[in-house]
């Protein structure tokens, strides 16, 4: 098990745009320092926020060791607490969705108001004060329909990605959507293969038949400079998405960790659906045309997400062990879209669902080959995986930056 | 120095003569104050609680509309009255766009029996919703007046923090006294505004926590028919004795003892029986209404799962299949729960037979 140093060490020897070493995909001590450098402290997303329309309505995650609980409360906002019973620590909420009107512990029934504050809790004696034993919060921010969870105390900057939210997503008006299908898979692969194999589609024509009716395996389709430089295509799109009024164009943070763009699909497809047409009647939000491409969306280390014009899927990876990865996956439909007759399941979901085992499959032979005593880094392709490298550079100076903080400039 | 100005005569005010609005105070949104002074200099005499009747020259015809006096006899130079525009009204309505000081409206009144000049030594609960504020203010101003501040337990419910009308005098009245305690319940908070009174509905434990000694004080509650329903069914399953417990509905104020409307509440009887069958279990019980349903499972054999027993967790939500019972729970379930037919079965009564799937 690598410690502190050795970690370092091992991110410092790493060759230039090469895959990381096998430790640093396989060593439970890289997954223990991912888990407190990476994932209990960057902004991590969670559920959209018509996973939990009504009152009492929750959904549960877990991150690394802390269970999670958001629940919507009475007044409407949103919250998240530890799923964790503030009497002998039971976790609370068992279940990944649940409703109920107060949230009670299934162990001795202590019963916790939808805010998180301790209501009542039997035969404590006159000394007990409920009041110093509410659950204890997590942060949480929701912008364009999304939420999102950071555990930390002090979490980081996020109004810049919200603001962005706010502004690409809520033309999908996530918010007045549904779920109308949810999947949860396990991938016997680190968590790190599984946001690699992403951010490229090098691998697209070689393993998703069914993606590629729809989707470019282009580069030129994914990797973009800047607002005004892209390839042709794209900038065409975004000229038409601009006079619409529509936030299409590149933006992204300066170390990659997110990145917004909308881009046209091949031969104008409407939608990720085997005739390229779209699989739902009803529009999502002020979409005007059926075939106004994808917005993509990744946040590291967390999610990846399509908006289409007729739905949206939103992906959520946590990771479970050093070679074990959860991928969460919601499609997302207009809310008043009724199923059989606005869409039919199977065509709206079957590609992403084919797509996902591919990528299940491709990352767990990527993890077994890693496994092997004879692997050792290779390059990544300039051309086609400058999303990979974008991810392991953004992973590698993370974990510098928070075990061996560079000294702080004096300003000059 | 300059005299007063204006003196003030020996004779109360007489619904014969018109009544001046003299000032228009905006207490929240869409709620304000109009206070009136008699012309002649007459004052004003009535008792805390009452409500005066006004004749409103609203576009189309006048109409009459009774309100409850917010101010207090105790400062009888002038009357005043509390106005929350509810939605769809045309007399409140018009007063809050068109009464302006300086006009003259005919008025009748006052008069009401829901009145109560606190004595000292004697303990208060009052409990009352949005514009139901106003009589019980009207009581509390006469107490603090008085001199002899009595000992009263003030309960409001409110939509959000900023509708709670008269917060500041109250609290002002409060932060002097101790005979004055006083416990707000908001449904919201405002954005950006701390709260750190109550949220949620009022219920039981909500009130046992505001007054632990609730069965020994005088109830006085005001506000909509369904609220006054939710506070009644609290009191009677705690067991409280309604003999002293007087209401008013803002909606509708009475004028006397006969136009009091009968409050026909449901309150398990003991001598009545009931009977519950267990269907599930093929058990078929004998009780009274004053059974739980929990209860009767136990002593049957049976046990539902529960924790609080008294409606606040939800542990013990079973399936009702038939039959009536009376249920006073404390927001262990959902509406939409007991629309489906569940029921929590520590505080449902059976009310005659009812079947449950158990
Ligand atoms: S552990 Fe939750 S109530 Fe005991
Ligand atoms: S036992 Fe808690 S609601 Fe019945
Ligand atoms: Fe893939």
């Amino acid at each position: 098990m690598l410690n502190t140093a050795e970690i370092l060490s091992q991110i410092a020897a790493r060759p230039k745009n090469f895959s990381l070493s096998h430790d640093l995909y396989c060593d439970p001590g890289v997954y223990q320092t991912d888990l407190e450098e990476i994932w209990y402290k960057e902004w991590i997303f969670a559920i959209p926020t018509c996973d939990i329309p009504k009152t009492g309505n929750h959904a549960t995650l877990q991150v690394g060791d802390y269970p999670i609980v958001i629940v919507r409360g009475g007044d409407g906002v949103i919250r998240a607490f530890h799923n964790v019973c503030r009497h002998r620590g039971q976790r609370l909420c068992p279940k990944q969705n649940g409703s109920s009107p107060k949230l009670v512990c299934p162990y001795h029934q202590w019963t916790y108001d939808l805010d998180g504050k301790l209501l009542f809790a039997r035969d404590m004696g006159a000394d007990f004060d409920p009041s110093k034993f509410s659950l204890k919060p997590v942060h949480v921010r929701t912008n364009g329909g999304l939420v999102y969870i950071c555990l930390a105390d002090n979490p980081p900057e996020f109004d810049r990605f919200g603001g962005f939210l706010d502004d690409y997503v809520s033309v999908s008006d996530v918010t007045n959507s549904k779920v109308a299908f949810s999947s949860t898979i396990i991938e016997q692969g680190n968590w790190k293969l599984v946001i690699e194999n992403n951010r490229e589609c090098y691998h697209c024509g070689g393993s998703h038949p069914s993606l590629c009716r729809s989707y470019s395996d282009n580069p030129l389709m994914t990797v973009m400079e800047g607002p005004n430089a892209a390839s042709p295509e794209i900038l065409e799109h975004w000229a038409r998405c601009d006079a619409a009024g529509i936030p299409s164009r590149f933006v992204n943070q300066d170390d990659m960790q997110w990145r917004f763009a909308r881009v046209p699909l091949l031969n104008n497809a409407e939608s990720f659906t085997m005739s390229t047409k779209s699989a739902v009647n009803k529009l999502m939000g002020r979409m005007p045309w059926k075939d106004a491409g994808s917005l993509m969306l990744y946040h590291f280390p967390s999610s990846w997400n399509h908006f289409l014009p007729d739905h949206a899927i939103v992906f959520r990876l946590l990771p479970i062990s050093p070679t074990q990865t959860e991928v969460t996956s919601k499609w997302l439909v207009h809310k008043d879209a009724v199923e059989g007759t606005d869409y039919d399941l199977q065509k709206l979901t079957e590609v992403w669902i084919n797509t996902n085992d591919e990528d299940r499959r491709v990352v767990e032979e990527n993890q077994k080959g890693i496994l092997s005593p004879a692997y050792e880094p290779g390059p990544y392709s300039p051309h086609q995986e400058e999303g990979v490298i974008h991810f392991v550079d953004w992973y590698c100076r993370k974990i510098q930056d928070r075990l061996a903080p560079r000294p702080a400039m004096a300003a000059e | 120095m300059a005299s007063p100005a204006k003196a003030f005569g020996e004779a109360p005010w007489k619904d014969s003569e018109l009544l001046e609005c003299a000032m228009v105070v905006p207490e929240t949104t869409d709620t304000a104050t109009f206070t009136f002074r008699a012309p002649s200099g007459a004052w004003f005499d009535y008792k805390p609680g009452q409500f005066i009747t006004l004749d409103l020259p609203v576009p189309g015809g006048n109409v009459q509309r009774t309100y409850t006096i917010s101010s207090s006899p105790s400062r009888p130079l002038s009357i005043s009255v509390t106005i929350k525009a509810q939605p769809g009204s045309t007399g409140g309505r018009w007063m809050l766009d068109h009464l302006k000081p300086g006009m003259q409206i005919k008025a009748y009144g006052p008069s009401g029996i829901f009145h109560n000049q606190c004595q000292t030594g004697k303990k208060y609960l009052f409990i009352s919703a949005g514009s139901g504020i106003t009589p019980v203010m009207s009581m509390t101003t006469w107490a603090w007046d008085s001199g002899e501040m009595p000992d009263i337990v003030f309960v409001h419910a409110a939509r959000t923090p900023s509708d709670l009308i008269f917060r500041q005098r109250l609290e002002g009245m409060a932060d002097r006294v101790p005979g004055l305690q006083l416990h707000f319940t908001v449904e919201q908070q405002d954005p950006f505004q701390s709260w750190h009174g109550y949220r949620g509905r009022l219920n039981q434990i909500m009130l046992g926590i505001m007054a632990s000694d609730y069965l020994e004080r005088e109830v006085y509650c005001c506000g909509p028919e369904p609220f006054m329903q939710a506070v009644r069914d609290m009191l009677v399953a705690l067991g409280y004795d309604m003999e002293n417990y007087h209401q008013e509905s803002f909606g509708a104020p009475v004028r006397t003892e006969a136009e009091a409307p009968v409050l026909d509440d449901v309150v398990p009887d003991e001598s009545v029986s009931a009977e519950i069958v267990f269907a599930a279990s093929g058990i078929t019980a004998k009780c009274n209404e004053t059974d739980t349903v929990l209860a009767v499972a136990r002593a049957n054999g049976l046990n539902i799962p529960s924790g609080c027993t008294f409606g606040l967790c939800g542990t013990c939500k079973i399936k009702k299949n038939s039959g009536e019972v009376h249920m006073v729970h404390n927001g262990g379930i959902s509406d939409e729960d007991i629309e489906d037919g569940y029921i929590l079965a520590c505080c449902s009564h059976p009310m005659g037979a009812i079947s449950v799937e158990v």
